[in-house]
C-alpha cells in the first residue's frame, strides 16, 4: 500500500477548538427561548405494584402547569428488539422509579413541585430481586404476557417464566470434551450492576409544532434509531418518519446508556401533550442512575476442562443475568454472550446457556462491552486458575490455546485475521510477565495478572452506514454522517479517512453531527462499529466525489481517466508532470472550456455500507449455522499492582493494554480509548459498588456514593500497545475498538491480587474493602 | 420574590432579577446565556459547574446566584474571548478531550492552579483536578498537557 | 433537580443585623456560609428555611490571626484559606493536613471550617482534628458572645450546641508549639474526594501526652480519653501501641452503612490508629512522614 498521509497520523481532533473554548454545544445548551416548558416525572417508590389510581387534580391546579400526563394517555408499546415496555407505566411498575407520570410546566421548579403533588395509589405486588428467585419455582411473572411482545425472530422467550430469551450456543459435545480432559474446574464468578456515569445526563426536547412535525433535540448515541422508534411507537398519530426530526449535538459520553431510547420517548410523548411548544426533560443525576440502562448482573457458572499440555478441551458457561424491568434491549446483551463466552480461544467443545431474566430492577441494557466485561471477568480468573492446576504458566497456556484465524468460532462461523498472539506477547513483555518486583515496603505485597479479550459488535444482520459528502468554493469539504461523536473521535477518524481519499488534509473538512432530516442513515453508534462500518461509507464517498472530479477532468481536459490521480488538494496527470487543476477552482463552479461554457459543477459524493455476509438465523437450540458478528477485535492486557495487606488499598503501578485494531485510523484516539476504557474496567473491579436495599431501591444514586476514579486514582503507568492486523474489509484495513479496553481489567485485578496476596476473589467489586477482609480471613 | 442582582460576567455587566433559590449555575446559563458551566450532578461531586468566582473556582451548582450579586465571574468564554491559552492550545495538541463535557471545569480549575503555581509536580496536578470527574480520559493526557505547559513555564494567559 | 423550596434571603452588613433577622425569622432561619452543605439540603428538600441569612457580608469574619500563642479562624475562613496560611501551615500543621483532604478544590474555596462543625455530621473532617486541638467555639448571641469549647459541641448526628437566634463567629485555638507532632488519616473509597468512612486525629505533644479523636465512627466525632491515659507519658513503641489499639472499641461505635462495613471499619480503625500514632510522635521528635502523606 503506498505511503499514508492522514490515516494513521495523530491529526488534531475536529472538535478539539469548539470543545476546548467551551463553545461545543450540547442539548441543555440549546436555547428554545421564553416558551420553553419543562417536565417533572413522577416515580414509582415501589419495586412492584398494581397502579390502583392516580389524581391529578391538584397538580393540574396549580398555576403554571400546563398538562399532566399519564400511561393512559400513550399506551402505545416500544422497544428496539422486544416491546415489552410502555412510555409510561400502564397497569403496574416494575422497578423503583419507574416514571408513572409527568407534570409539564412554565418552569422547572413549578413542575418539580406539581409533581410532588400528583396521588398515585399502589397495591403492591412481591418484588423479585435476584435472578435466581426469579427463575426458581413459583415466582411471580413480572411480564405474563411478554410472548405477545413483538421482537426479532432471533429471541426465544420462555412461556410462563421470567425468562425473557435464552442463547443457547452447543459445538461439540461437552461431556466427552469434559471426560477427554486431565483437569476440569468449576466454579460460579458473580458480576454486580453497573451504572454508566456518563457525566452529561440524559436530556431531551421535543416540539410537536402546528404542522403535525415532530422534533426532537435528544443526547443520544442513536439518532436514527429513535428517529425509527418514534414512528412505530406513534404510529396511531400518523406519523411518518420524514415528519420526525432528531437531532443529537454534541454528546457528553455515551457508553452505552444514551443507545437505543429510554427518557426520549418521554420527550416525544410530551411534544404531543404539549403540540405547539417545546418541551425539556433534563434527567438529573439520581434519575441517571436509577431510571437509565444499567449494566446487567450476572451470575456465571464455569467448568472448563483441558488436558494436562495445557489444551483446552470444553468449555460450559451457564449465565443468569438478572436483566431488570424491562429488556427490550438488554435481552440482546444476554444474546450476544451466548454467543461469544468462549472468549478468544481455539475450544472443540462449547455449551452455552446465556438466560435474559426479568427482575424487579431498574432496566439493563447496553454499556461498553456489551456483556463481555461481565463474562470475561469469571472466564479470565478460571483460565488463570487452570494455568496454575495444570503447573503451566498462565500467559503461556493463554498463548497456546488462543484463538487464530480460520478457527472456527463457538456458532460456527470462521475467526477473522487477528494478532491476538502478538498482544498477548507485548502485553506480557510491557508489564515484564516472569520477574517479581520488590514491594515499596514492609505490609505490602506485589502481584502481577494478565488477561485476555475480544469482543465483536452485537448487531441486527442489516446495521447499515451512510455518508453524504460535498466540496464547497474553496475546496474545503462538508461530511454528513449520522454516526455520534460521543467523545471517542469518530469525526476525526471520518475526517482522516475522507482527507486520505481527496487529499483535503481534515482540518479542512467538517463532519456534521447528526439530524436525520440531512444526514443519511446510521444505525446507532455503538458495538465500537463506526470506524469500520461508517468508515466504509465515508470511503466510498469520497471516492465517489473523486471518480466524479476524474470524469469531469476528463471531459474537460480529454486526460484519460486513469491516469489521473489526487495530490496536495490538486488533479494531477501520471501522462503530463505539468499538469495540475487545484480542486478550489473547480469544484463548485465547473472547468470552463475554451468556447466560455463549462463542465461539471457541484462535487458531491455518497456511500454506504452494509454488511451483507451477516446473518441472524440459525438453529436456536444451538446457534449453528449464522453468522451474526462482522468480526471480532482481541487483545490483551496486564497489570502490576501493590497492595497493602492491613487496609486491602491497591495501588496500580502499571498497566498495559494492547490491542489489535487493523489500521489505527488516529493512534491518539486509539490510545484515548485505552487509557479512558482501561481507567473504567478498573473502576468497576476497584472502586464502584451499587447498593440497593430490601425494597430495590437504589441506595447510592450520586457520585458522592457511587464512587467513580478521579484523577487522583489513575495508574501510575498506562501503557497503550497497538497492534495493527488488517481487518479486510476495514477502510484501510480498521477494526473497531472502544468498548474491549474495558473488558480485561476486572479478571486481571483479580489475577493480579491472587498473585500478590494468595486469595482468589470471585464476586466484583474487590474493593480494598474485601481485600482485607479476605486477607484477615486467611491468615486466621 | 424575585430580586435585582448585578453580576460581572467575563469582564461584562449583567443586571438580572432572580429569585433566591435560583443557583449561580442556572442564572449564567438560563439568563446571561453563558453555557460552558455544565449540569452534572447539582450536587458539586463532579465539577462541571466550575467557574472562576472572584478568582477561585467554586461549584456554580452549590453557589446562589444571590450570593454573587456585585461578584465577578469568569468562564471559559471569557478565557478564550482573545484567543485561546497557552493552556487549552496544550489541550488541543494532546487531543486531551474526548466528549468534552468536562472541559470546561477542567480548564478553569488547571488555569487556577498554573496562576497560583507556575510549575506543578504531577501529584499537585492530579489533586487540584481530583475535583473534576472524567469518564472518558482516564485524566491522562489531560495530565500530561498541564505538566507540558507547567514545564514551559506556566504560561496560561496568552496563547 | 432545581430547588424548588421558597424562601427568602438577606445579606447583612453587621452581626446586629444577622442577629435581628434571625430573631424574627425564629426557627425559619438557615445561615449560609460557604453553602457546600446548605444549598445541597436546600436542593434535596431536607432544610426548607423561610429565611436564608448570608453571612459573607459582616465584615471581620474571615482573617487568621495569631496572637500571643493563640490563633482565631474567623468563621468564614475556608478550608483553602486554611491551605494558604502561612500559620496555618506552620503552627497549626494538623489543620493544614486535614484541609487537604477535605473536598476537592472547588468546594474548599468556598466551605468554610466553622461551617463544617456546624453542619455537624459525623464524618467531618474538622471535628476530630478541633477536639484535639481543644478548640474553642466563639459565638455570638442575641445577649452577648459566650464560648463553646469543642469538647461540648456536637451532639448527636447534624446537632450541635449552636441554640437559636446564635451564629458561630469564629474558633480560637491554643497552638501546640514548637515541637509537637501530629497527624490527621481519613479512609476513603478511592484517592479522590470522598466523606471519612473512618477518620483519627492524633496530637503528640512534647510533654510527651497525646490527644487522640475519632470520626465517622460514632453518632458525633469524639476524643478517646482512655487511650490518651494509656499512652500518656511514653514513648509510641510497640508495647503502648498495642494498648492503644486494645482500647479502639471501647472508645468507639461504629456502623455499616454503604459506605463501608461495620467489619472494615473495625477492621481499619486499630490500622489507622496506630499509623498515626507513630506519625504523629515521629514527627514529634523531628522525625516522620511530611504532613500531607497518606498514610492508609
Amino acid at each position: 500500500m503506498a505511503e499514508l498521509k492522514y490515516v494513521g497520523s495523530k491529526a488534531t481532533r475536529i472538535d478539539g477548538l469548539p470543545k476546548v473554548s467551551g463553545s461545543a454545544t450540547f442539548v441543555d445548551d440549546i436555547d428554545f427561548g421564553p416558551g420553553l416548558l419543562h417536565a417533572a416525572i413522577v416515580e414509582s417508590p415501589h419495586a412492584h405494584a398494581r397502579i390502583v389510581s392516580i389524581d391529578k387534580s391538584e397538580a393540574e391546579a396549580m398555576p403554571g402547569v400546563v398538562r399532566v400526563v399519564t400511561g393512559d394517555d400513550f399506551p402505545y408499546r416500544f422497544g428496539l428488539y422486544m416491546k415489552d415496555r410502555h412510555i409510561f407505566a400502564m397497569d403496574r411498575v416494575r422497578f423503583v422509579g419507574e416514571q408513572v407520570a409527568a407534570v409539564i410546566a412554565r418552569d422547572l421548579k413549578t413542575a418539580q413541585r406539581a409533581a410532588a403533588l400528583v396521588r398515585v395509589k399502589y397495591e403492591e405486588l412481591p418484588a423479585l430481586f435476584d435472578p435466581m428467585e426469579a427463575v426458581g419455582e413459583g415466582a411471580c411473572l413480572l411480564h405474563p404476557d411478554m410472548c405477545d411482545c413483538e421482537r426479532v425472530p432471533w429471541f426465544f422467550p420462555e412461556e410462563d417464566t421470567n425468562i425473557a430469551h435464552c442463547r443457547r450456543t452447543r459445538k461439540g459435545d461437552v461431556g466427552r470434551g469434559f471426560e477427554e480432559a486431565d483437569v476440569v474446574l468449576e466454579d460460579t464468578y458473580t458480576v454486580p450492576r453497573y451504572a454508566h456515569c456518563a457525566i452529561e445526563p440524559h436530556v431531551v426536547v421535543g416540539l410537536y409544532d402546528q404542522s403535525g412535525r415532530l422534533t426532537l433535540w435528544s443526547a443520544s448515541q442513536s439518532p436514527h434509531t429513535q428517529r425509527n422508534l418514534f414512528a412505530e411507537t406513534f404510529a396511531p398519530l400518523g406519523l411518518s418518519h420524514k415528519d420526525i426530526r432528531v437531532v443529537t449535538p454534541y454528546v457528553g459520553g455515551g457508553f452505552g446508556g444514551k443507545a437505543g431510547v429510554t427518557m426520549e420517548i418521554l420527550g416525544a410523548a410530551l411534544a404531543v401533550a404539549a403540540k405547539g411548544r417545546p418541551v425539556k426533560l433534563r434527567w438529573t443525576r439520581e434519575q441517571e442512575f436509577y431510571n437509565t440502562y444499567q449494566r446487567q448482573a450476572v451470575t456465571a457458572k464455569l467448568k472448563v476442562g483441558a488436558k494436562k499440555d495445557g489444551t483446552l478441551t470444553a468449555i460450559e458457561h451457564v449465565l443468569y443475568w438478572d436483566a431488570g424491568a424491562y429488556v427490550e434491549y438488554g435481552a440482546n446483551v444476554v444474546n450476544a454472550v451466548g454467543l461469544s463466552a468462549t472468549g478468544p480461544y481455539r475450544v472443540p467443545n462449547v455449551k452455552i446457556d446465556s438466560y435474559c431474566i426479568y427482575t424487579n430492577l431498574p432496566p439493563g441494557g447496553p454499556y461498553r462491552g456489551f456483556g463481555y466485561s461481565e463474562f470475561h471477568f469469571g472466564l479470565e480468573s478460571h483460565m488463570t486458575r487452570i494455568a496454575h492446576e495444570l503447573g503451566i504458566d498462565a500467559v503461556e497456556f493463554r498463548k497456546r490455546n488462543a484463538i487464530r484465524e480460520g478457527d472456527t468460532l463457538p456458532y460456527g462461523a470462521k475467526m477473522n485475521p487477528s494478532g491476538l498472539a502478538e498482544t498477548i506477547d507485548r502485553a506480557a513483555e510491557a508489564i515484564e510477565w516472569g520477574s517479581e518486583v520488590e514491594p515499596s515496603g514492609p505490609g505490602k505485597a506485589v502481584g502481577k495478572g494478565m488477561a485476555l479479550m475480544w469482543k465483536a459488535p452485537a448487531m441486527p444482520p442489516n446495521a447499515a452506514s451512510a455518508a453524504f459528502l460535498k466540496f464547497s468554493e474553496d475546496g474545503s469539504v462538508n461530511v454528513t454522517v449520522s454516526g455520534m461523536e460521543i467523545g471517542q473521535g469518530y469525526m476525526t477518524a471520518m475526517a482522516q479517512i475522507a482527507a486520505e481519499v481527496l487529499t483535503v488534509p481534515p482540518e479542512r473538512i467538517r463532519v456534521e453531527t447528526p439530524d436525520t432530516d440531512r444526514n443519511p442513515y446510521e444505525w446507532q453508534t455503538v458495538g465500537s462499529h463506526v470506524t469500520w462500518g461508517c468508515g466504509n461509507a465515508v470511503r466510498d464517498a469520497a471516492i465517489e466525489a473523486r471518480d466524479r472530479i476524474f470524469d469531469v477532468v476528463n471531459r474537460a481536459r480529454g486526460v484519460p481517466v486513469d491516469a489521473l490521480y489526487l495530490e496536495g488538494e490538486k488533479v494531477k496527470s501520471r501522462l503530463d508532470p505539468g499538469f495540475e487543476l487545484r480542486l478550489r477552482d473547480f469544484v463548485i463552479y465547473g472547468i470552463q472550456m475554451e468556447d466560455g461554457t463549462f463542465r461539471g459543477g457541484p462535487i458531491m459524493g455518497s456511500g454506504m455500507f452494509m454488511p451483507e455476509f451477516t446473518s441472524a438465523l440459525s438453529d436456536p437450540a444451538t446457534s449453528q449455522g449464522g453468522h451474526p458478528n462482522v468480526h471480532y477485535t482481541v487483545g490483551a492486557a496486564g497489570i502490576v499492582l501493590e497492595i497493602d495487606r492491613e487496609t486491602g488499598k491497591v495501588e496500580i503501578l502499571k498497566a498495559a493494554l494492547a490491542v489489535d485494531v487493523g489500521k489505527a485510523i488516529n493512534p491518539d484516539l486509539v490510545e484515548g480509548q485505552i487509557t479512558g476504557g482501561l481507567l473504567q474496567g478498573l473502576a468497576t473491579v476497584l472502586y464502584e459498588d451499587m447498593r440497593f436495599d430490601e425494597s430495590g431501591r437504589l441506595l447510592n444514586p450520586n457520585f458522592t456514593d457511587y464512587k467513580i476514579p478521579t484523577a487522583m486514582d489513575t495508574p501510575r503507568e498506562m501503557i497503550p500497545i497497538i497492534v495493527e492486523v488488517p481487518q479486510p474489509d476495514g477502510p484501510f484495513g480498521a477494526r473497531g475498538v472502544g468498548e474491549h479496553t474495558m473488558i480485561p481489567a476486572a479478571p486481571m485485578v483479580a489475577n493480579a491480587v491472587e498473585d500478590a496476596v494468595g486469595v482468589r476473589i470471585k464476586s466484583m467489586p474487590i474493593t480494598a474493602e474485601k481485600i482485607a477482609l479476605a486477607i484477615r480471613d486467611a491468615s486466621t | 420574590m424575585k430580586r435585582e442582582i448585578t453580576l460581572n460576567v467575563n469582564g461584562e455587566e449583567w443586571t438580572v432579577a432572580v429569585a433566591p433559590n435560583e443557583t449561580l449555575l442556572e442564572v449564567l446559563r438560563d439568563r446571561v446565556g453563558i453555557k460552558s458551566p455544565k449540569i452534572g450532578c447539582e450536587r458539586g461531586d463532579c465539577g462541571s459547574c466550575t467557574v472562576i468566582l472572584d478568582g477561585k473556582t467554586v461549584r456554580s451548582c452549590l453557589v446562589l446566584a444571590v450570593e454573587a450579586d456585585g461578584h465577578g465571574v469568569l468562564t471559559v468564554e471569557g478565557l478564550s474571548r482573545d484567543g485561546i491559552t497557552g493552556l487549552q492550545q496544550a489541550f488541543l495538541d494532546k487531543n486531551s478531550f474526548q466528549c468534552g463535557f468536562c472541559a470546561p471545569g477542567v480548564i478553569l480549575t488547571a488555569s487556577e492552579l498554573l496562576a497560583k503555581n507556575p510549575h506543578p509536580s504531577e501529584h499537585e496536578v492530579k489533586e487540584a483536578l481530583a475535583g473534576n470527574l472524567c469518564r472518558c480520559t482516564g485524566y491522562t493526557p489531560i495530565i500530561d498537557a498541564v505538566l507540558e505547559v507547567a514545564e514551559r513555564g506556566g504560561v496560561e494567559d496568552d496563547g | 433537580m432545581s430547588i424548588s423550596h421558597e424562601f427568602d434571603y438577606r445579606r447583612p452588613g453587621s452581626l446586629e443585623e444577622a442577629h435581628e433577622l434571625l430573631r424574627e425569622a425564629g426557627d425559619g432561619a438557615a445561615l449560609l456560609a460557604g453553602g457546600t452543605d446548605l444549598v445541597a439540603w436546600l436542593r434535596d428538600g431536607v432544610v426548607l428555611p423561610s429565611l436564608v441569612v448570608d453571612l459573607k457580608g459582616v465584615p471581620g469574619l474571615g482573617e487568621i490571626v495569631e496572637s500571643g500563642g493563640s490563633i482565631s479562624l474567623g468563621a468564614l475562613v475556608t478550608f483553602a484559606d486554611a491551605i494558604d496560611s502561612e500559620v496555618i501551615r506552620g503552627r497549626l500543621p494538623l489543620i493544614w493536613e486535614m484541609a487537604r483532604v477535605m473536598g476537592s478544590t472547588g468546594i474548599r474555596n468556598r466551605a468554610t471550617i466553622s461551617g463544617n462543625i456546624c453542619s455537624g455530621v459525623p464524618s467531618c473532617d474538622s471535628g476530630p482534628v478541633l477536639l484535639v486541638l481543644e478548640a474553642v467555639v466563639r459565638v455570638s448571641a442575641p445577649g452577648g458572645e459566650r464560648e463553646a469549647p469543642i469538647n461540648d459541641w456536637f451532639k448527636g448526628p447534624k446537632k450541635t450546641d449552636l441554640r437559636s437566634g446564635e451564629i458561630v463567629v469564629g474558633l480560637s485555638i491554643d497552638a501546640p508549639g514548637e515541637g509537637h507532632g501530629a497527624c490527621y488519616v481519613k479512609l476513603r473509597r478511592n484517592r479522590g474526594e470522598d466523606l471519612a468512612q473512618a477518620g483519627v486525629a492524633v496530637l503528640a505533644l512534647p510533654d510527651m501526652s497525646y490527644r487522640v479523636a475519632f470520626g465517622a465512627v460514632a453518632p458525633t466525632p469524639v476524643r478517646a480519653r482512655r487511650i490518651e491515659s494509656c499512652l500518656a507519658g511514653r514513648h509510641m513503641d510497640d508495647a503502648a501501641l498495642v494498648e492503644a489499639v486494645g482500647l479502639v472499641t471501647e472508645e468507639t461505635s461504629p456502623i455499616g452503612d454503604i459506605r463501608a462495613s461495620l467489619e472494615y471499619r473495625e477492621h481499619m480503625l486499630p490500622v489507622m490508629l496506630t499509623r498515626a500514632l507513630r506519625a504523629a510522635a515521629a514527627r514529634r521528635d523531628g522525625d516522620g512522614p511530611a504532613y500531607g502523606t497518606s498514610l492508609i
